[in-house]
């Protein structure tokens, strides 16, 4: 559809945006602007690390679930969306 | 009577040609004969055998899958979260939340922490105080001279200069690597900035003397005598200058007696020639204040500008600030009878006078018109040089400050040291005007008298107390590590105006 290759462009041409990846529920990656090596390895690991904050997430409280996740480090902000199994990751570039 | 004779011929061989005829005699050799032998093999059993690669089956699809075959949901699940994920991006560009917000994840130490704590117990025995430390410019020898704050009168007592190499193994800090024997006390102190075994230190009595550590037999390379060129009051201040027409180094000297002398080394006959004088006489100050007293300017501070080489400022026991210049030819309204050098007057800025002496001057080696000054009034002023009132005025303690200094890696922090035996560091960029970080030395009753911070290994400071020890304190990356924003910070406090 080219509604996901819109929706995509918008997000990219967003301030400070550095790169997206999309991650379906097998943990590969479907829709990436990065190069290849680096695609894999955020898919990889930010697959563990969304599973094991959505287990954290819903033992505190079985009722709630996790949609957002958001890391700040020394170089950017990676946010990452999610919902059924699918991850949308997005690097900003926090503009100072 | 005569008859014909005939002999017979003679015969001389010539020994000559015998003897350059080489020696000759005759030998044979001959190899023995070669053995050999034969011998053949041959193999009883072969067999062969060969491979070969197959071309591989691509098993893993790309990771830019083609457009058409899509799981099916993604469109569904990027229109849902679009809305959600661009709110965030929006808001995280135009957040602040994070501004100035720095983890170290290498250092959980606490700020300071000391290090040694370095005695001399002859010194300590006679109750001397440390009035001086400075560190040698290879930044490893730690080197302090004794004196006396207290005293109001003469004394002849004798006292020391004491110094540490701290990279060394077995190292004692109970015993001193050298010490200097000194006639009187010693009232300042500075290292060579690059040869590290030059010392120039200021007496008690007036005199300026330069030591040469690596002497073993007599340390002293020159000395000033008391003549009626040098000083006659108690050397406050020395620095090394460097003296751009010669490529060498010069010492420059502040006694409490009104006069700031520069001397050249004259080191084959021991001795220093007087370069230049500057007397200051309290008619000859610009912006003159009212003040009481006599009429010299006895000068109890002294700061050379790392960015400008003609400038100096000069403290003085009135609480006069003034910013003089080396070059300078007004004559001072001194009498110059019996001086080989003409005395000058180099006050050229005078700024808002302290209510009381100025112990401690120090120019910021970061910013070419900021310096900060400190005296008993309690007070570290930060000034600008183009400004007659100060920028700043911290509440440094209740007593007397008796030194200040600038952090030679960070723009923004300073340290002072107080009458109440604290050192307190000052972090201009926090917004509290409490200091960042506190060095108790000594118990009550002693007081801090000089610091130093060590340009070569920047977390490392030194620190003398009355008590007549010397502390080496480590300073954490928080106080020595330089931060993005600082030198726009210094700049943007130096451009402030002051009411």
């Amino acid at each position: 559809m080219a509604d996901v290759e819109d929706i995509l462009k918008r997000i990219e041409a967003h301030k400070g945006v550095i790169g997206t990846v999309v991650v379906n529920g097998g943990g590969i990656p479907i829709r990436t602007t990065l190069d290849n090596s680096t695609t894999v390895q955020y898919a990889g690991l930010f697959r563990q690390l969304t599973t094991m904050a959505r287990s954290t997430v819903r033992d505190i409280d079985p009722q709630n679930d996790l949609t957002f996740l958001r890391i700040r480090t020394k170089k950017h902000e990676i946010m990452v969306a999610l919902e059924n199994d699918f991850l949308l990751i997005v690097i900003q570039k926090p503009c100072e | 009577m005569f008859s014909d004779e005939a002999s017979d011929s003679v015969t001389v061989e010539s020994v000559w040609r015998k003897k350059h005829e080489s020696h000759r005699d005759t030998r044979g050799c001959q190899t023995p004969a070669v053995s050999r032998c034969e011998a053949e093999i041959q193999s009883v059993s072969t067999s062969s055998s060969s491979s070969q690669t197959e071309p591989e089956q691509l098993r893993q699809p790309p990771p830019e899958a083609p457009e058409h075959p899509e799981p099916p949901g993604l469109g569904a699940f990027l229109q849902r979260v679009e809305e959600l994920v661009v709110g965030e991006l929006l808001r995280n560009s135009r957040s602040h939340a994070f501004d100035g917000f720095q983890v170290n994840w290498a250092e959980h130490r606490q700020l300071v922490s000391r290090l040694h704590l370095l005695q001399h117990p002859v010194a300590q025995e006679t109750g001397l105080h440390v009035t001086c430390v400075s560190w040698s410019c290879t930044g490893s020898v730690v080197v302090c001279g004794y004196g006396r704050m207290d005293d109001g009168g003469w004394s002849t007592e004798s006292s020391y200069v004491c110094s540490w190499n701290l990279d060394r193994r077995g190292l004692n800090p109970r015993q001193a690597d050298l010490v200097i024997d000194v006639p009187t006390g010693v009232t300042a102190l500075c290292c060579h900035p690059d040869r590290p075994a030059l010392l120039a230190g200021g007496l008690y009595s007036g005199e300026v003397v330069v030591w040469d550590t690596s002497r073993t037999q007599d340390p002293v390379v020159a000395l000033t005598g008391t003549s009626a060129e040098s000083h006659r009051e108690p050397v406050y201040q020395v620095s090394w200058v460097s003296l751009q027409k010669r490529g060498d180094f010069g010492v420059l000297s502040a006694g409490s007696g009104g006069r700031v002398l520069l001397w050249t080394l004259d080191s084959d006959q021991g001795r220093f020639v007087l370069d230049a004088a500057f007397a200051f006489v309290r008619q000859q100050v610009p912006h003159r204040v009212k003040t009481r007293g006599s009429s010299t300017v006895g000068v109890t501070s002294l700061a050379l500008s790392p960015w400008d080489s003609d400038t100096f400022l000069v403290g003085s026991e009135g609480g006069l600030l003034l910013r003089c210049s080396f070059s300078s030819t007004t004559p001072a309204a001194v009498s110059s009878e019996g001086q080989s050098v003409t005395p000058r007057a180099p006050a050229v800025f005078s700024f808002r006078p302290c209510s009381g002496p100025v112990h401690s001057i120090h120019c910021s080696p970061f910013h070419r018109n900021l310096f900060v000054s400190a005296g008993t009034d309690g007070l570290a002023h930060v000034h600008s040089l183009l400004q007659v009132n100060p920028l700043l005025s911290l509440r440094v303690s209740d007593s007397y400050v008796f030194q200040v200094q600038w952090s030679p890696t960070r723009p923004l922090v300073f340290a002072a040291a107080t009458g109440q035996g604290k050192v307190q560091i000052f972090d201009l960029g926090r917004r509290s005007l409490r200091p960042a970080a506190t060095i108790e030395q000594g118990g009550a009753g002693h007081a801090a008298t000089s610091l130093a911070f060590n340009a070569q290994n920047p977390h490392l400071m030194a620190v003398g107390n009355t008590d007549g020890t010397v502390g080496v304190w480590q300073l954490s990356a928080d106080l020595s590590e330089q931060s993005p924003r600082e030198s726009s910070q210094l700049e943007q406090i130096a451009n402030q105006v002051a009411e």
